[in-house]
């Protein structure tokens, strides 16, 4: 036996175990997919096909209802400029609030300045996901419970809720920072808090501005279904035309809710570009 | 006054791998050291361990006749605030102004509320501008940091670390980040600050060339090991292949 039948033959145990290998990972992505389409398909058939009311969707009465949306109630636009404004400033004043709450929470939930360690990171992280994993509306029965019916309850609702998001990003900035400034401020003598506010506070200073401007987005349209829970601003009025059946006023609030949304896009574009 | 700093025994390491294996040197007022040595030799953990930015396992750092490593957190800050550092990518705050990160260099002397409100003392303000002027961005102080050039930053790092009336220059490959002429410009500014202010220099760098033009004397490091201790004169090639010899084998 020569060295060439030895190389061809370990060649080609090599390149079995390559197509070994290729195929299991092959059969093992089909299983995948195959379970995934078997989920879909389950799922289709419970909510739509056997939930569905079939015969309302035959004929003409999607149609009418679809219609009786499309009369809008022009005579509830002069009603709606205050709601407006009250949705914007509650929006407003929950995301500051919920800044000013985020702070803390993250400095307990990033872990490279986490003051007591595990235990305080754990706190902080923990702190993150109740805010986020309660819905806003049951943070609002919460507060309407505490502090009566009205939009203090929605603005102290959205501020807890907003808390989760903005703390979890700026943790996470934070967790990411160039540690060159850190090393920088400790070398010439700085303390922790100096460092925190020359090493790390400037580098995460675009993400915060940025991140409480999209939270300020999000909660204009919260502060709209806030109206749920008592809460004033477009919310209210767009749940006082539902009850009503008033469909052309409830077309006519969701049109108010997408231009305040709208005008929110164009001010926090220009925003962002101001201060980044 | 003239600052000295000695080195005994240094020794530094974690998770039971040593890197600094017990290295001496004494640097006089007017030294300008180079550490060279090739990458991995342990020149960085050395010039860390002198202000504990990287805290050593053994040994002495003396700086004017009194041990580094025997202070608490406390005297450690007062002692660092008389180090002054240069690195090598600069560390600066990229976001502030060239003036605001000239003033983080009185950091040290700064006290909590005034560090809050970022208000130093008119004092600090006139100490930076004429600092800009001696490193020459008398133009650029209000510009943002991340505006100027990579030897325009390494110059407001020298004249940081110029701020905290330093005892002792720390500098960490202040031109890897440089093209060849600024690198020049950048080393001969080092050269002629820490000759004004009476400073001794520790200076890492691995262009060996370079090392040997700007300094009084060179150490060679290997693997944690002091290798070489001299002139730049007396560093032939044997002394080159001692340092750099099992890097090649």
């Amino acid at each position: 036996m020569n060295a060439s039948t030895l190389d061809t033959r370990l060649i080609d145990t090599r390149i079995d175990a390559i197509a070994r290998m290729r195929w299991r990972k092959w059969r093992n992505r089909a299983l995948v997919y195959g379970l995934l389409a078997a989920l879909v398909a389950w799922s289709v058939y419970v909510i739509v096909i056997a939930d569905t009311d079939w015969a309302r969707l035959a004929g003409a009465s999607l149609l009418k209802t679809l219609g009786r949306f499309m009369e809008f109630d022009v005579a509830l636009l002069p009603d709606l400029v205050d709601p407006s404004i009250d949705t914007a400033l509650m929006a407003t004043l929950a995301s500051l609030l919920g800044l000013v709450l985020a702070l803390p929470v993250a400095w307990l939930g990033a872990a490279n300045i986490t003051p007591l360690g595990k235990a305080s990171y754990v706190f902080g992280r923990g702190l993150m996901t109740l805010s986020r994993s309660v819905h806003e509306i049951v943070w609002g029965l919460i507060f309407v419970s505490a502090v009566g019916l009205g939009a203090l309850a929605g603005v102290l609702a959205m501020a807890v809720r907003s808390v989760g998001f903005i703390s979890k990003i700026i943790a996470e900035a934070i967790e990411d920072v160039h540690p060159g400034p850190i090393e920088a401020i400790r070398a010439v003598g700085g303390n922790k808090l100096q460092v925190l506010l020359y090493g790390i506070v400037p580098q995460v200073v675009p993400v915060v501005i940025g991140t409480v401007i999209f939270e300020w987005d999000i909660n204009i349209r919260r502060s709209t279904i806030m109206g749920l829970v008592g809460a004033g601003g477009l919310g209210l009025v767009l749940f006082r035309q539902m009850a009503m059946f008033n469909y052309g006023g409830i077309a006519t609030v969701i049109l108010a809710v997408l231009l305040l949304i709208l005008l929110g896009e164009v001010i926090s574009h220009y925003a962002r570009k101001a201060v980044l | 006054m003239a600052h000295a700093l000695q080195v005994r025994d240094l020794r530094a390491g974690y998770a039971g791998r040593e890197i600094l294996k017990g290295v001496s040197f004494d640097v006089a007022p007017d030294d300008f050291f180079a550490i060279i040595g090739p990458s991995g030799a342990g020149k960085s953990t050395l010039i860390r361990c002198v202000n504990r930015l990287v805290e050593p396992t053994g040994g002495e750092v003396l700086l004017d006749g009194r041990n580094l490593l025997s202070l608490g957190q406390h005297h450690l800050r007062e002692a660092r605030r008389h180090i002054g550092m240069i690195f090598q990518e600069f560390n600066l705050i990229e976001r502030l102004s060239v003036l605001d990160n000239v003033l983080t260099g009185r950091l040290g002397y700064t006290g909590t509320l005034r560090s809050v409100l970022r208000r130093f003392t008119r004092d600090d303000i006139g100490k930076a501008l004429s600092m800009l002027d001696r490193v020459g961005l008398r133009d650029h102080v209000h510009k943002r940091a991340d505006r100027l050039s990579g030897g325009q930053r390494q110059r407001v790092g020298i004249a940081r670390a110029l701020m905290q009336d330093p005892r002792l220059l720390l500098v960490d490959e202040p031109t890897s980040s440089l093209d060849p002429k600024i690198a020049r410009e950048v080393m001969g500014l080092i050269r002629e600050v820490a000759a004004e202010l009476r400073v001794p220099v520790l200076c890492n760098i691995h262009d060996v060339k370079l090392a040997c033009e700007f300094c009084t004397r060179v150490i060679g490091l290997q693997d944690g090991v002091k290798r070489f201790e001299g002139p730049p004169a007396r560093l032939d090639e044997r002394a080159m292949h001692d340092i750099y010899a099992l890097e090649l084998l």
